[in-house]
């Protein structure tokens, strides 16, 4: 029992593969459309989302939150805890947290998403090139992102950016974040390929694609307009996770006294700076530590909303 | 099987050698003298680094460097460091306090992880389930130091329960605190895949004979489900082992822990390569070979899965 609207709208849309998306926009239902309806009835999508404002507000606009100069420093009240005039206390230096806590967020917030942007375009890019094209080009690629999983994370952090720039130099400000960035970026990208790879393998054998090789469609075209739009899905959630997970990594390699370091101002240095001040001082170490934990957790929450909303039945 | 394991094992050795001579190469090669800081304020006298360079082969080219490396890795001779002191007298001290570290973390994985996933994905929705996802999202989200210094605060300093930090015996009872923390992370991931797991498999047609066929809860549940459920997050625990050592760095650093970690991490601040390309590489094959008997206890594990 064959609905004959439904064979129509099969042979309409079988005739003319590039106009499906246009097609999409009408009365059907995308994907994006059925994941914002359930997202948006979340409650944990819109905390997360108003968290994310929050902190994109502290990055661009600091001096919203606070008036104090970051950097100037009253030795006089090192280490005193918080008060009404400083509501975070002061750190070792006698600057004010609050201040130094609101204006990191800027440099964690840069580095998370450049440091995801630089795995998605190079993981993605190897993974889409290596599902399309196969055979050697994929063994090579395959092979090589396993020697850059085999080595762990930390373990290849502390290798690199030992080497390339040990605790002794002093390269400028946007060095170092670059620097960070790029091993970031270096250490991360195997796992993007595969779910890149993944992705498109599955997509690689859908009837439209293969409607757009029989239409002659190159493998530019293909590429970038057939199989990257169905593949983005799971690009995009773990991308949003990556964020978080970046920030949170920069900050351990900051404590570790290899990843940024002063004159920047980020909360993996205010924690590692303050370590050792855990008697006397906890306040110094909490407050970023707290602030770091959070903006962490809003881009975790961020992404698994996302997920759940994109996918269903992981719930 | 023998044969897809033998196949692996095959595969793995260019994965190795790889991965040894990135090693190798941003260590030994990549610009900065390995010899600069070692003679106090002033610069070293040429004599000296000309002589250092030549005992330790960096006068040659990478490549026959690299050679060496694997001659003596193979022949068991892994040299000594700048100071003189065998390399593998000090692997020798620090690897067995590694190991009860990781070994405890993966015991308290499995069982609190294991624990709150099951209880969790047995009544999905549920108040268990809700308090155990909140739980495992603050997890995923603190970042391994803030969970150390936290709990090092909280109950080294403000309580005083624990000792901040651990003794050089570093005996088992004074690890359990630095154990928790190193797990915390990949608790979270435990609980949360057994709980995906067995909410897939509640469905499972099998599930539904068992309990058709008029067994009780606890069979069904301990013999039918468990055990099907647990297999993916075993292969998840045993490939997480080689990055808990290299996670170790941190915890041990937190709680000056002198294991493996700790030696790699005092061998980096004194730019003491000699040590830092064979822990590193250690570390490498412990991850490898891991990930290598997980796969192929997968196959035990779960019949369906066939190697060709």
């Amino acid at each position: 029992m064959s609905d004959p609207t439904a064979t129509q709208d099969l042979i309409k849309g079988a005739d003319d593969p590039a106009a499906s998306p246009v097609a999409v926009r009408g009365d059907r239902r995308s994907l994006w459309r059925d994941t914002w309806d359930i997202l948006k009835r979340r409650k944990i999508f819109w905390i997360s989302l108003v968290m994310l404002i929050l902190f994109l507000l502290m990055a661009a606009f600091p001096t919203l939150f606070t008036h104090k100069d970051p950097e100037y420093a009253t030795l006089a009240k090192s280490m005193e805890g918080p008060s009404a005039d400083a509501w975070f206390g002061y750190d070792l230096q006698g600057r004010d947290v609050w201040a130094r806590t609101i204006y990191g967020a800027r440099t964690s917030i840069i580095v998370g998403v450049l440091a995801t942007l630089a795995t998605i375009l190079l993981g993605g890019l190897t993974g889409v090139l290596a599902a399309y094209f196969g055979r050697w080009i994929d063994a090579v690629v395959s092979r090589v992102g396993e020697m850059f999983l085999g080595l762990p994370y930390v373990l290849g952090a502390i290798i690199i950016l030992g080497t390339v720039a040990p605790a002794q130099s002093n390269p400028g400000k946007a060095m170092i974040m670059a620097v960070v960035i790029v091993v970031l970026a270096l250490l991360g990208w195997p796992i993007l390929m595969r779910i890149a790879r993944s992705a498109v393998i599955q997509a690689k054998h859908q009837d439209y694609v293969q409607a757009a090789r029989a239409l002659g469609a190159g493998p530019l075209r293909i590429i970038f307009r057939h199989l990257l739009p169905n593949s983005l899905a799971p690009i995009l959630v773990y991308a949003t996770i990556t964020i978080g997970s970046y920030i949170g990594a920069e900050a351990t390699l900051s404590l570790l006294g290899i990843g940024l370091r002063p004159p920047v101002i980020s909360w993996g240095i205010a924690i590692a700076d303050h370590a050792s001040y855990m008697r006397t001082g906890a306040h110094a170490l909490l407050f970023p530590a707290a602030f770091l934990s959070l903006c962490v957790l809003t881009f975790v929450m961020l992404g698994e909303a996302v997920r759940d909303a994109l996918d269903p039945k992981l719930r | 099987m023998g044969r897809y394991a033998i196949r692996r094992l095959l595969q793995l050795v260019p994965v190795v050698l790889g991965t040894t001579f990135i090693i190798n190469y941003m260590v030994w090669q990549l610009p900065g003298d390995p010899f600069a800081g070692r003679c106090g304020q002033r610069p070293c006298p040429d004599s000296y680094v000309t002589a250092m360079r030549e005992q330790f082969g960096l006068d040659q080219p990478i490549l026959v460097q690299y050679w060496n490396f694997l001659k003596n890795l193979f022949t068991g001779n892994l040299g000594t460091d700048f100071n003189g002191v065998s390399v593998a007298t000090q692997l020798g001290d620090a690897w067995p306090i590694t190991i009860r570290l990781a070994l405890m973390a993966v015991l308290f994985e499995a069982i609190i992880g294991i624990g709150a996933g099951v209880l969790s994905g047995l009544k999905r929705g549920g108040f268990v389930d809700n308090v155990v996802t909140v739980a495992t999202l603050i997890l995923l989200s603190l970042p391994i130091f803030v969970t150390g210094y936290l709990l090092q605060w909280i109950l080294g300093v403000q309580f005083g329960v624990i000792e901040p930090t651990v003794s050089d015996a570093a005996a088992v009872p004074e690890l359990i605190v630095p154990a928790l923390v190193l797990a915390s992370l990949n608790m979270a991931f435990t609980a949360r895949l057994t709980r995906t797991s067995i909410v897939e498999n509640l469905r499972a047609d099998y599930v539904r004979t068992a309990v058709a066929k008029g067994l009780s809860n606890r069979r069904v549940v301990g013999i039918h489900l468990l055990r099907n459920s647990l297999i993916p997050v075993l292969t998840f625990l045993g490939t997480e082992i080689g990055s808990l050592m290299s996670g170790a760095i941190i915890t041990e650093g937190i709680f000056n822990i002198h294991g493996i970690g700790g030696l790699l991490w005092r061998a980096i601040n004194g730019q003491d390569y000699t040590i830092v390309v064979p822990v590193a590489t250690l570390l490498v094959l412990v991850y490898l070979l891991s990930n290598l008997l997980v796969d192929l206890l997968y196959g035990v594990l779960d019949p369906r899965i066939r190697y060709e």
